[in-house]
């Protein structure tokens, strides 16, 4: 192989990884080609580009199992209109990663693969408890999204493996949500990113969480879910006083640093607010109360429309 | 005032903009010339080391490199105020990115690896990048080879009146201290030079530079050049807001790797480049007082600065000279004084930015006025109107105001905003209104022996209009106004008016473009030029018609006698009747126009203007106080333009600015982490988004300066000044809390709020409730 191929298939692209030692997988390469610019990855690396392979780029429902391909590009899933009611937290955290130019090249698997600590799509799949496939030389496995990134910008991936999809369940009575601190209001590495996932027993104000998940990113090395939280939501709806213990739990779940996105004690104390927020809301979806589309990026309602200045 | 213009008062899109946006224009980066060389730099990566020593025997024997400098193998004097700097450094580094050698080679990946072949070894000094600390008594020195105090470079003293009467005078005093950020003018297009020397030795430099003649004089006076044989040429200018008015050290190493390689160079900043080794804004720091009688008449103003100059002085060093005028002059203050220490740091120094001084100083004058008239229980607004500049004023410094359109400004503001309704009410939905005004120079300013620009005009047989001017198109839309204002002079259709500005040996002397100065001081150089070609073309049609020229009058490129239908001349007939014939002559006329300005004395007294521009800001701004979030949710801007020649590009000018200053307000920093920025890079550097950007509502006040041509004043800069003083008095309105600094980042905010740092209150005339004092 030269410095580049473009295989059509994933069985293929795995045989000329094994053959290659050092060859790199591209895909829509909106993080590879600039840390190859910035010396983070082998510029001379030559590049098995994976977006030519068929079906990697599905996105389609099998009952209420979400299957999206490494290759579906975030501006794809971003304009799902199923995966923005079922999955909402998913289309809320592609909507706001990079701009339109961006998302129309940024892929899914992109995404996971580069495992920052600010990675968008990650706290949502994990609050969707989504499972990974996995192929390589010695064929396939799977491998829960939580447990994917082992720290910053590194991944379980081993040499030649390639992310092929990812999968998860959006059973009724589920709702999710995905909110963002950020300094500017588009075209901005999160500060805090925060999802939420809540199942409940019922329509209403009064439904009962059943099940919920949290996941904060750019908090930790990599993304993470809140522990303990089962135990301070369920069999209840999530009063304003059991909101307040969520948001103790997410920022106990913390172990931020500070940077030029925030403080390190500022992305705690957000990580607690927006937790409070992005639950209501995901319960709110969940108890089927939600009648508007994507909230608000903070969470926070704003009326912008009614300022009186030209629009 | 007349409105009966055919041409002046139109909205014309900008001449430029198609080529712009279709990828037609051609950019300095773009141009190819055969043997073109490329450059590069190595620079330094401490931000205070001795050189002890460069080896560049390694690069010099790879293959494709032409030639190696350092301050070991080239002749150079210093630059720069104080003659501080010097373009390839001899003895010490002193901040991240200083230049010490250089390399053209055949192509970027050669000119990459010779750098990555140099050896440089230093000797790591201790390095300070806090101006305050680098004031006290054992800081590194930073130029030690100076005769300076410590690291102060200059002092900036301006005292009028007598303040401790002023200050027993007042009922009320607030102080506080106001600080602004490192920030960058971040054009998208980068620095770029070609230099290159032809068989004589003459020399041609290729850049987007805006003070074209200024520049040929200091590459001159540093490397040795006879200036006479040095031509500028412009290309089109890819963005400045200031940033391209220093000359930079890379410009004159431009010249000499040149001069080594016997072949043209081209030294293109890369992004990291433009960041770290092209100039900044520098943060000022403010320690201000303001005093006030009971009424609310304004007693005194009184301000110690620190200025954060970096390295070395570049235009920087200078931006008191406005920052003072705001504190002296904005509003009738009387007493006034003002202390400023320009202080050397060891980082990426201050140039000359879109503002230059004013939004920094704005900051702190105008969050005072908004404290002032809480603890007086007065509206803000009142307390300005009250105090505002009116027609006639001369002011402390010596500023002459003559037409002023301040009240007009503010009381637009405040209608439009539904201030009287809304401020003060909205703090349930965290909501808040701030208002902010400014003076600011718009009539030219005398910082050099000159404050001229000349013009030329030529007819051609086709009736072509060439206007040839000193001035330079940056984007801010001069070139678009200049023919507008020729042909409205002339009484030619705009189609029949070109304009160039691109080469120092073809266009007339300027200063350059700074200080908002150019519809106002190029436009009369300009229109003075085409009222010469007008009486020529029209003494060419009086043969003709067999009229006296005086009866004549043209319009719309038609010469005709008032009065008689059938007696009309189109005016390329006339310039043909004189050219074509025996004894022909052809329509030729130049302008030089210098403004009645002074240059400031020692005292800083002087008349710097000829006209001064004013404007007022409402911001409308939603808080989210859990994340500390800052949404601007509206913009009312009011700017007096004089007159408004394009109002489309009186409105860009407006729009954009007041964009690029919600981004100093909310997101524009560039952080120094152990002497060096650790994200040089639009990503993480917080410009302004469409997402980010209010809606604004413009207003034009017009009050036909009477120097300007056709009234116009300058409104490059004025945009910029307002919205960081505006967004922290509606931050302070919304949640009660006043911002100290800017950017207003979240963290920052959710903190002040968390800690409640509220107006510092000297002197009040009754006990102060909390509330009042917010
Ligand atoms: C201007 C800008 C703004 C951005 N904003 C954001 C933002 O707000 N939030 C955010 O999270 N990210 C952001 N990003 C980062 C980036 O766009 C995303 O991470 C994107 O999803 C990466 O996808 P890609 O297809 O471009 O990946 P590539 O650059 O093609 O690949 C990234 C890495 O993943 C590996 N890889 C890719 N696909 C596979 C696969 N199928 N199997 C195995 N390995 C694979 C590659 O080898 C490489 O190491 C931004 C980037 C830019 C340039």
């Amino acid at each position: 192989m030269n410095g580049y191929c473009r295989p059509r298939s994933v069985s293929e692209a795995v045989a000329i990884l094994a053959a290659n030692s050092g060859a790199m997988v591209i895909a829509g390469g909106t993080d590879l080609v600039i840390d190859r610019r910035l010396g983070r990855a082998d510029p001379q690396a030559p590049l098995v580009d994976v977006t030519g392979i068929d079906g990697l780029r599905d996105v389609h429902w099998d009952g209420d199992e979400l299957h999206l391909g490494a290759t579906a590009t975030v501006r794809e899933i971003e304009s799902d209109p199923a995966v923005i009611v079922r999955a909402s937290a998913l289309a809320e955290a592609a909507r706001v990663l990079g701009s339109v130019q961006i998302r129309n090249m940024a892929t899914l698997g992109g995404n996971l693969c580069t495992a920052s600590p600010a990675a968008e799509m990650a706290p949502p799949l994990m609050v969707h408890d989504a499972v990974v496939a996995i192929q390589g030389p010695d064929g396939e496995r799977r491998w829960a999204v939580a447990d994917f990134a082992t720290g910053p910008r590194t991944t379980i991936l081993a040499s030649g493996e390639i992310l092929t999809n990812v999968r998860l369940r959006t059973p009724a009575h589920s709702g999710s949500c995905y909110l963002r601190q950020t300094v500017r209001w588009a075209m901005d590495l999160a500060g805090v990113g925060v999802a939420a996932w809540v199942l409940t027993d019922g329509t209403g104000r009064e439904a009962a969480v059943q099940e919920a998940r949290v996941a904060l990113g750019a908090v930790a090395p990599t993304a993470v879910l809140v522990p303990g939280l089962e135990a301070l939501l369920a069999g209840a709806p999530p009063t304003t006083e059991r909101l307040g213990a969520v948001s103790a739990a997410a920022s106990a779940a913390c172990k931020p640093i500070s940077d030029t996105r925030g403080t390190a004690e500022h992305r705690r104390h957000v990580a607690g607010v927006l937790a409070a927020r992005a639950l209501s809301i995901a319960h709110a979806r969940a108890a089927g109360l939600w009648s508007g589309g994507l909230a608000p990026v903070n969470g926070r309602e704003s009326a912008v429309a009614s300022s009186g200045a030209r629009a | 005032m007349r409105s009966d213009y055919a041409v002046v008062g139109k909205r014309i899109p900008k001449l430029d903009a198609p080529d712009k946006v279709t990828g037609r224009t051609v950019y300095a980066d773009d141009l190819k010339m055969s043997g073109l060389l490329t450059g590069a730099i190595k620079r330094s990566p401490h931000p205070h080391a001795r050189i002890l020593s460069v080896d560049v025997s390694a690069a010099e024997a790879l293959p494709g490199v032409y030639a190696v400098i350092h301050a070991g193998n080239v002749t150079q004097r210093p630059f720069g105020f104080g003659h501080d700097n010097i373009p390839l450094k001899d003895r010490v580094a002193r901040c991240v990115g200083d230049e010490v050698a250089a390399v053209a080679a055949v192509d970027a990946a050669t000119a990459q690896r010779a750098l990555d072949l140099i050896r440089v070894d230093y000797e790591l000094l201790p390095a300070v990048d806090d101006p305050f600390e680098a004031l006290q008594p054992g800081a590194p020195r930073i130029h030690d080879e100076l005769d300076i105090e410590g690291n102060v470079s200059m002092e900036w003293n301006f005292q009028t009146g007598d303040l401790a009467e002023a200050e027993q005078r007042s009922a009320v005093i607030v102080s506080g201290s106001y600080s602004s950020p490192q920030a960058a003018p971040a054009p998208i297009e980068t620095h770029v030079v070609i230099a290159g020397f032809d068989a004589d030795g003459d020399l041609e430099v290729i850049s987007p530079v805006h003070m074209v003649f200024m520049y040929r004089k200091e590459l001159a006076d540093c490397l040795g050049l006879d200036w006479r044989r040095i031509t500028v040429r412009q290309p089109p200018v890819g963005g400045s807001f200031g940033g391209k008015i220093d000359i930079d050290a890379h410009d004159f190493i431009a010249v000499m790797l040149a001069r080594a390689a016997r072949r043209p160079v081209k030294l293109a900043m890369s992004r990291e480049e433009e960041f770290t080794g092209t100039r900044t804004r520098q943060p000022i720091h403010f320690r201000l007082r303001t005093g006030a009688a009971a009424d609310g008449t304004l007693l005194f103003r009184h301000a110690e600065v620190v200025s954060d100059n970096g390295a070395y002085n570049a235009w920087g060093s200078h931006a008191l000279l406005v920052a003072m005028n705001t504190v002296t002059s904005m509003y009738r203050v009387g007493t006034s004084r003002l202390a400023a220490k320009v202080v050397y740091t060891n980082k990426n120094y201050g140039g000359s930015v879109r503002g230059f001084g004013n939004p920094q100083a704005t900051f702190a004058v105008e969050q005072q006025m908004e404290e002032l008239a809480d603890v007086l229980g007065m509206d803000p607004m009142d307390l300005r109107l009250k105090n505002a500049n009116r027609p006639g004023d001369v002011t402390p410094q010596g500023l002459e105001i003559t037409s002023c359109g301040l009240s007009e400004c503010l009381e637009t503001v405040r209608r439009k905003s539904g201030w009287d309704q809304r401020r003060g009410r909205m703090r349930r939905q965290h909501r808040g209104l701030g208002a902010a005004a400014y003076v600011h120079v718009g009539g030219g300013a005398r910082i050099y022996g000159s404050d001229g620009c000349g013009a030329m005009i030529k007819i051609d047989d086709s009736g072509r209009v060439a206007l040839i001017s000193g001035s330079s198109e940056l984007g801010q839309g001069s070139e678009t106004a200049l023919a507008m204002i020729v042909a409205e002079t002339l009484g030619v259709p705009l189609e029949a008016v070109s304009v160039s500005h691109d080469d120092t040996d073809v266009k007339p002397w300027d200063v350059g473009v700074h200080a908002s100065r150019t519809t106002f001081v190029a436009g009369n150089a300009a229109r003075m030029a085409a009222a010469k070609a007008r009486d020529e073309l029209l003494e060419g049609a009086a043969e003709v018609l067999d009229r006296p020229a005086r009866s004549l009058t043209i319009r719309d490129g038609v010469i005709s006698v008032p009065g008689e239908p059938t007696a009309t001349l189109r005016y390329e007939k006339a310039v043909r009747r004189r050219l074509l014939r025996e004894g022909s002559s052809i329509i030729m006329t130049s302008a030089f126009y210098d403004p009645p300005t002074q240059r400031q004395d020692e005292n800083y007294v002087g008349n710097i203007s000829a006209s001064y521009g004013f404007g007022a800001h409402v911001a409308e701004i939603e808080v989210d106080p859990d994340t500390g979030m800052v949404r601007v949710l509206g913009l009312w801007a009011a700017h007096d333009v004089g007159r408004a020649i394009n109002p489309m590009s009186c409105e860009g000018q407006i729009e954009g600015g007041a964009v690029m200053g919600v981004g100093l307000a909310l997101s524009e920093e560039l952080p120094v982490e152990d002497g060096r920025f650790p994200a040089p890079n639009l990503h993480d550097y917080g410009m302004p988004t469409t997402m980010d950007a209010p809606p604004i509502d413009v207003t034009l006040i017009e009050t036909a300066d009477e120097l300007g041509p056709f009234g116009a004043k300058g409104i490059g800069e004025g945009g910029i000044i307002l919205p960081p003083a505006a967004i922290a008095n509606a931050v302070a309105d919304a949640v009660g809390v006043r911002p100290r600094s800017y950017p207003i980042r979240p963290w920052k905010l959710r903190r002040w709020i968390e800690t409640g740092e509220r107006s510092h209150v000297d002197k009040h005339p009754h006990p102060v409730p909390d509330e009042n004092a917010r």
